[in-house]
């Protein structure tokens, strides 16, 4: 992660100029203000700067390297992230990069500084970056009047920064490298930030009764895991649960995918990894909230040991499933995670992400994840703090109709509709709703949404928040859900 | 298609006898007189049946005595918790039960005269059948039911109740024959000339043809009618029955009629092909509610206008890659001959606009498959750039049990349309693509609120439901006529 240097303006602007053209000057303008500066005010007018949120304007000169950023009106704060975010974009090739913030309040500030280091992420683990042209500025200088006045919004923003990060960076992760075992390793070093991570593997599965995550993660050479995330928090409540579908890779099993774009499928653990990323957040910054996710780690291979279309498969619930499509194993190994979460847990409310239908991008597009749940209030809580983060949600109905298509002559309940009994030739089937109907039988009577973030885990091309590739999506709004509405008692 | 009185409450000596019961509910009127004259086997049957009188649970007692070939019962479910569309559906399942016997007693004695009214009005819903082309349809397979009497106490209001009910459900009946004809017999000259039929309920009919609307400019419609051998037609319906000095701007309902949509150069896979004969379903659910608000006199100025024509592949059929100038001026780049329907609404709405400068619009369309894969069968897609028209299109439904969800519209959306060529193009690609479609539409809208109903997934139904046989649905009817009503009348 690039790192921040909070500073005292005067200090950070002397330090700019000294480094001449290394450094680049982010100046947030507002819609309808004016620099006071005669050179940066005729260059706005004649380049037909607006200052739109996220609108941006080089202006190299006198001053070294001036960028506008563009904040809009200036009041939501996801304004100033997006300024942010573009003009640290615009900074790319210069070593140093200086956030001038000393007008704005510290929430301002630090909206300011994060939008910057979000879309300062890179995954360049993996290759030789030494040669691009859009490297960010290593060094990121917020200016503010008064450093310790904005360090407490600062530490806020920063431990949501992390926490999107460190999901961004496992979305990222190829399926050679991030397996369900080292998926698990890489958990069990969430212990330095005071979260209790329990691995159940193996014999403990099979003796839980997890048929659907066995059965799911059983073709694999790496077995799946169940990984339990616990931030004890300080109220005396119920803990906010989070259960995630981690499908390291996913390849279809013996309902096998096509081969054109299957390499995204190394992403199809992102709600796992934003579960896991919002834990981050909230024990980052000692969040008062008990909080527990659950993590269903597999992956999904093709193999002697797959499980096979027609298979009954016996749930930790007791439920029994058939399966239809080997490719909707999300569902199941969720099913499992549900129950067992429920039952362990008791907790207030439990929300699940998952990357888990095609049907929701048909749906909504990459503009909106999709909410699905069985409680209006918690919907209506997740809608609005998606809405202040920037990660939109749009809410689903779950019908009768979609229950009635799971029903099975042989198991308790189909795990999707069969193929081809859609309309027009069983082409159009409304497998986003199926599958949240497919999910609510396992939530037993608690408080519980579902999140089918497919179509949103990753950018198809950049934008102020993050380059092309994983978003992160889900962190920022688990974790302002969480400040919203289970900070308090119950 | 039986005829429907009302009477006053006497058992009938030969025929059927409905009981309509409520759960838990002792044995009164009608239905104790029945129990008398059969000496018991009334409630003897329903005992041994285990008879409760659940929502939807029904028992026939066959040749109980007094001359009776049969006597059905009927479960209303918790009788303070019956409203119309319980009613509805109780008639629904008796007019299904009888419809062999020549005549039939429902007993609606225990009921208000408004829900035995709607008693009636299921039934006569139900009662719908598409047979004009069966020649070979055995005669013991055919209904018998020549009569329905719905015995009420206060019969005389009763039947004054469903007088309007009848006016809309012979609406509902004009666009279940519109929906169901096959595509050699109903073609846009036939649809058009099929719109005359309303001149005797007092609208006024005009149509208009290619020439005109080349001279017109509806270069978007022509485009894709440009391919058949039938000609287009544009038919605008009035029913002007706002009372005088009460006038205000009318209220428009636009229609899609593609009366067959092979998808012309872009042609869609042969399997299922046949249901496009309904993707005219929109046009025909605004002829149906035309003939609804005429038939029971609506004291509102309602506009009614639907384009039709037919998608052909042919040597002089629309290419991919055309562009053409719509009737707003507004260019269009046809990326896919198969998205038709938004091309035809774009015409009739900004001349709808134009020429009547209407309070609001509301169009409906077999749109878009996405809508199905997004919500399924249940509910119509809504979309609409005013909350508060949404919410009446959105409640009235809800009171009539045609379901329609609210889905996105967006900037972000509209982008998914911009063409490199023209001022846009037709489609926008898979993700969101019901609500790209819709966006497509709002750029026809021209500062007027707007609703717009995708309803792919409702306007025909692979299942009998209680009022609405398998088959046309007419989606849209009862759902506008009950918005007219609560809202705009008076």
């Amino acid at each position: 992660m690039v790192k921040l240097i909070l500073q005292r303006s005067t200090e950070a602007l002397r330090r700019h100029k000294a480094r001449g053209a290394d450094s680049a000057l982010i100046l947030p303008v507002r819609l309808g203000s004016v620099p006071e500066d005669v050179a940066l005010a005729a260059a706005m007018k004649a380049a037909r700067f607006t200052a739109k949120a996220g609108e941006v304007l080089a202006v190299p000169g006198a001053h070294g390297f001036t960028i506008l950023a563009g904040i809009g009106g200036g009041e939501a704060i996801s304004d100033w992230e997006a300024g942010g975010g573009a003009g640290l974009a615009a900074a790319a090739g210069r070593a140093h990069s200086v956030l001038l913030a000393d007008a704005a309040t510290p929430e301002q500030a630090a909206g300011l500084a994060a939008g910057a280091l979000l879309n300062a992420w890179r995954f360049n683990a993996l290759r030789d970056a030494s040669k691009d042209k859009d490297t960010p500025p290593a060094q990121v200088t917020l200016a503010v009047a008064a450093p310790t006045k904005v360090e407490p919004a600062w530490v806020r923003a920063e431990a949501m920064l992390r926490g999107v990060l460190y999901a961004r960076d496992l979305v990222a992760e190829p399926g050679n490298r991030l397996n369900p075992a080292s998926f698990a390793e890489r958990l069990r070093g969430l212990r330095d930030f005071g979260l209790k991570v329990e691995v159940l593997e193996g014999k403990r599965l099979t003796a839980l009764g997890m048929g659907a995550l066995c059965a799911v993660g059983g073709g694999a050479e790496h077995g799946p895991r169940l990984v339990v995330l616990r931030w004890p928090g300080k109220l005396k409540a119920a803990p906010v649960a989070f259960v995630g579908k981690g499908v390291c890779f996913d390849t279809g099993g013996i309902s096998i995918k096509p081969a054109a774009g299957m390499e995204e499928m190394r992403g199809d653990m992102a709600g796992a990894a934003a579960a896991a990323g919002a834990m981050l957040a909230l024990a980052l910054r000692q969040s008062p909230a008990p909080a527990v996710a659950v993590l269903a780690l597999a992956e999904n291979a093709i193999g002697a040991a797959s499980y096979r279309p027609g298979d009954i498969l016996r749930t930790h619930s007791g439920k029994t499933i058939e399966v239809l499509d080997t490719d909707a194993e999300g569902r199941l190994i969720l099913a499992d995670a549900l129950a067992y979460t429920a039952r362990r847990f008791r907790p207030r409310a439990m929300i699940d992400l998952a990357t888990l239908t095609g049907s929701i991008i048909t749906a909504l597009g990459h503009l909106r994840a999709g909410v699905f749940g069985n409680d209006e209030a918690l919907t209506a809580a997740l809608m609005a703090a998606g809405e202040g983060v920037a990660e939109p949600l749009w809410p689903m109905p779950i019908d009768d109709e979609h229950r009635e298509i799971l029903k099975s002559d042989i198991a308790d309940l189909r795990q999707c509709a069969l193929a081809g009994s859609g309309a027009w030739g069983g082409r159009f089937l409304s497998d986003a709703c199926h599958a949240a109907a497919f999910l609510r039988e396992f939530v037993e009577g608690t408080s519980w949404a579902h999140l089918d973030i497919a179509g949103v885990e990753a950018r198809e091309e950049a934008a102020p928040l993050g380059p092309k590739g994983p978003s992160g999506f889900g962190v920022r709004l688990l974790d302002r859900l969480v400040a919203m509405r289970f900070e308090r008692d119950a | 298609m039986p005829d429907i009185t009302f009477v006053k409450p006497a058992l009938p000596r030969s025929g059927a006898l409905v009981l309509l019961l409520a759960e838990g509910a002792a044995l009164a009127g009608l239905a104790k007189a029945a129990e008398e004259a059969t000496g018991g086997a009334v409630s003897r049957g329903l005992e041994a049946a285990k008879f409760k009188g659940t929502k939807g649970q029904s028992c026939t007692l066959w040749a109980p005595s007094a001359g009776l070939a049969k006597i059905v019962a009927i479960g209303l479910g918790k009788a303070d918790a019956l409203d119309a569309q319980g009613a509805e559906n109780a008639g629904g399942s008796a007019q299904v039960a009888v419809q062999q016997e020549r005549e039939a007693v429902i007993a609606a004695d225990g009921l208000t005269p408004t829900l035995a009214a709607s008693v009636a009005m299921g039934a006569r819903l139900r009662s719908y059948r598409f047979d004009r082309y069966r020649t070979t349809e055995k005669e013991e397979d055919k209904p018998k039911l020549e009569r329905i009497a719905i015995a009420s106490a206060e019969a005389t209001k009763a039947k004054a109740a469903f007088a309007p009910m009848q006016a809309i459900a012979d609406g509902v009946f004009l666009t279940r024959d519109l929906v169901s004809e096959p595509p050699n017999v109903l073609t846009p000259t036939e649809m058009a000339e099929r719109c005359k039929a309303l001149e005797k309920l007092g609208v006024e009919v005009d149509i208009i043809g290619p020439r005109e609307m080349k001279r017109l400019g509806f270069g978007a419609l022509l485009g894709v009618a440009q391919g058949s051998a039938q000609e287009p037609r544009m038919v605008t319906m009035k029913w002007m029955g706002a009372p005088k000095g009460k006038k205000q701007k009318p209220l428009a309902f636009i229609g899609k009629g593609v009366t067959f949509d092979t998808g012309g150069i872009s042609i869609k896979p042969a399997g299922g092909m046949e249901d496009m004969k309904w993707d005219m379903a929109g046009a025909g659910t605004v002829i149906g509610l035309m003939a609804a608000l005429a038939g029971r006199k609506a004291k509102a100025d309602v506009i009614g206008m639907v384009g039709l024509v037919e998608n052909m592949p042919s040597a002089t059929a629309q290419r991919p890659g055309d562009v053409v100038k719509s009737y707003s001026g507004q260019t269009v780049e046809i990326i896919n001959t198969d998205a038709e329907g938004r091309l035809v609404l774009a015409d009739v709405m900004w001349y709808c606009q134009e020429k009547y400068d209407p309070r609001f619009m509301v169009d409906l369309a077999t749109l878009t498959g996405a809508i199905i894969i997004a919500l399924g069968h249940e509910r119509a897609g809504l979309f609409s750039n005013d909350d508060t028209l949404a919410t009446h299109v959105k409640e009235a439904g809800s009171a009539v049990g045609e379901k329609a969800w609210r889905m996105p519209l967006g900037d972000a959306y509209d982008k998914q349309i911009k063409s490199d060529i023209a001022d846009m193009k037709n489609v926008g690609g898979r993700p969101g693509g019901s609500i790209t479609a819709a966006q497509f539409i709002q750029r026809f809208v021209n500062g007027k609120p707007w609703a717009h109903l995708d309803i792919a997934g409702t306007a025909w139904s692979s299942k009998d439901a209680p009022t609405v046989p398998k088959g046309a649905t007419a989606y849209g009817v009862r759902m506008l006529d009950r918005m007219v009503a609560d809202h705009y009348e008076g």
